[in-house]
């Protein structure tokens, strides 16, 4: 079943910058889809389609099989967002962060509810910041915020998560931690999850689909092994590398014109 | 799982807030260049012959400035406890939109023009405040509204304009104005508590009332609406609403508590930052303790004014001032490791 269906979309935040002319995809439920492509290509644009943030100019987005107009505010039961990593002004805490999203259940004086406490302690486990719950955001490190607002998404309690490159400030460690992680709530949860990342290599390794989006308006789908060809990465990025097969995945390596094996390109 | 609020926790800090405003209330109230007897206020208004001189200051004098006091401080606090919340933006204050000098404007041309006549036998500055108040919060949102997208920026700049505006024009008025017409608009423009009569206090008590129950009903949302606005819609929460709900609720209540006492400064400024310095930003709470604090600070302050100089008294305004500024540098400094500031 797809739990997200995108028909004809065309988006333009001008008259002249059209960002999509007739983007059609569909996202599977439980599955795990990666979006790739150069900087201005669209990426965020997509995601803040999905969440309802952002208009299309025509085309169409259903959400479990619903018009995404359908939903108002309601959307947020569906879809949960982490985006690039954001402090807020006052100094809330990791517990009072990931409490947030359950504004929609709480009681008629505004306090939350015995479940609501459960589904936000879950979340904090399942993340793995449980130690941090009484830490003002601002105190803790660019990786542990990362994971509070995954948790924050969990707490928000959607089949569907989006995520805007989710590990782009974080060390090694804290990136595989993160794609694990996102993998175990598919796994387990069956969620699906849309993650837009520059990092081929992982979304290789973690990924069931990619959307790659070229900077013409152009797009392709498939698996990674498919649309990471070194041929594709080329056209569509303009940078050569060289790609070779790991074990079940393929790994690809730019170069440039004076990386030490830049002879690998120089065909 | 003790580090988020509870129904409980809040209500208990809440009594406790409140029991300390009443033995403040009633401090206060025994304080003033004349002796009160309490004895004697008991007796009542006193019978046939002659009046009942502590009953007359205690019940019609003292009583109605401090309840005064209390709502004016209350409403101030929670403004700009809201403000702060939907502007993200610390520096923010209830007067941050214009309200201040469009009230000031109102008051100035109520006192040049000289009107003689009396509403509800109050002089018309209030009325003429509480319209130029709400007239340039609408302005500004307009402005702000027709410079688009990015509402919250734009909002603050055309409100720092009208404001810089309005306040030449006061000065120009000022200028022009005549001796005892000047000694009045700088009454006014300090902040003064005067003797209200009780009609004209309930309808300011009862409006006063009813925006901090508005604001506390959205209360949760401003807390969503603090992470920025594409974050509160994706969670949910209708961003326009309840900026729309929250700027009217707060510029009504600013404006009610101008045209009731002039321009109090710092206490919709320092009140909500020393509340959550020391409590945490959650609005569920911040808010009504800013109410609380808001009220003692402006009742103590207001008998500092009455008593300090006297026979004379000070606009309260100055005191506020005076006596809020250190103690928020004290705060400021104390607590901001504690708390861990990112601004």
């Amino acid at each position: 079943m797809n739990i997200i269906e995108v028909k004809n979309l065309r988006f333009s935040y001008t008259r002249q910058a059209v960002v999509f002319k007739d983007l059609s995809l569909q996202i599977q439920a439980g599955s795990f889809m990666a979006v790739a492509g150069p900087n201005g290509t669209g990426k965020s644009t997509l995601l803040n389609l999905l969440c309802g943030l952002l208009k299309a100019r025509s085309g169409s987005i259903k959400i479990d099989g619903a018009k995404i107009e359908s939903y108002s505010n309601k959307l947020a039961r569906k879809v949960a967002v982490v985006r690039q990593e954001f402090v807020p002004v006052f100094g809330f805490s990791v517990m009072e962060t990931v409490m947030m999203p359950r504004v929609h259940y709480l009681d008629a004086l505004g306090f939350e509810s015995q479940a609501d406490r459960q589904i936000v302690s879950e979340s904090l486990e399942a993340t793995d910041t449980i130690s941090l719950a009484s830490r003002p955001l601002g105190q803790i490190s660019s990786g542990e915020r990362q994971r509070v607002f995954i948790a924050r998404a969990l707490a928000q309690d959607t089949p569907i998560l989006l995520l805007d490159e989710p590990t782009s400030f974080l060390d090694l460690k804290h990136q595989v931690g993160i794609y694990d992680l996102l993998k175990k709530m598919q796994l387990e949860k069956s969620k699906t999850i849309v993650v837009v990342t520059h990092d081929i290599n992982l979304a290789t390794q973690y990924c069931d689909v990619v959307l790659l989006l070229g900077t013409r308006g152009d797009y392709y789908t498939g698996t990674a092994e498919e649309i990471f060809s070194e041929e594709r990465i080329e056209t569509v990025y303009g940078v050569k590398g060289c790609s070779s097969r790991l074990g079940k995945g393929n790994f690809f390596l730019p170069l440039g014109k004076f990386a030490k094996d830049s002879d690998l390109i120089s065909r | 799982m003790s580090e988020i609020l509870t129904k409980r926790s809040l209500l208990i800090r809440l009594a406790i807030g409140a029991a300390v405003l009443v033995c403040v209330m009633v401090v206060c109230s025994l304080i003033g260049t004349e002796e009160v007897s309490l004895k004697s206020v008991f007796f009542g208004p006193g019978r046939a012959a002659g009046l009942n001189p502590d009953y007359e200051i205690f019940a019609r004098v003292r009583l109605p400035r401090i309840f005064l006091a209390a709502i004016v401080g209350a409403a101030l606090a929670c403004a700009g406890v809201v403000l702060q919340a939907i502007l993200r933006n610390p520096l923010a204050d209830p007067y941050i939109l214009g309200i201040s000098s469009g009230a000031g404007l109102g008051a100035i041309i109520a006192v040049l023009s000289g009107l003689s006549w009396n509403l509800w036998g109050r002089s018309p500055i209030g009325l003429f405040a509480f319209v130029g108040a709400l007239g340039t919060v609408w302005l500004v949102w307009g402005i702000g509204r027709l410079a688009g997208k990015s509402q919250v920026t734009s909002l603050l700049l055309a409100g720092v304009v009208v404001n810089a505006f309005f306040s030449a024009v006061i000065m120009f008025l000022t200028s022009i104005a005549k001796g005892h017409q000047i000694y009045s608009i700088i009454f006014w423009l300090m902040g003064n508590l005067a003797e209200e009569d009780f009609f004209v206090f309930w309808i300011g008590a009862t409006c006063l009332a009813a925006g901090i129950v508005v604001l506390f009903k959205i209360s949760p949302k401003l807390n969503v609406l603090s992470f920025g606005e594409a974050e509160a819609k994706t969670m949910g929460v209708n961003t326009a609403m309840v900026k729309l709900v929250a700027f009217a609720a707060a510029a009504f209540i600013t404006a009610v508590a101008v045209s009731l006492s002039g321009l109090i400064g710092f206490v919709g400024l320092i009140v909500p930052h020393a509340v959550r310095l020391v409590l945490g930003p959650d609005h569920r709470q911040l808010l009504p303790m800013s109410a609380i604090l808001g009220s003692l600070f402006l009742v103590a302050a207001d008998t500092l004014a009455r008593t300090i100089v006297a026979p004379a008294q000070l606009p309260v305004g100055v005191i506020t001032a005076i006596a809020g500024g250190p103690f928020f540098l004290i705060l400021l400094v104390k607590y901001t490791r504690k708390v861990g500031w990112t601004g």
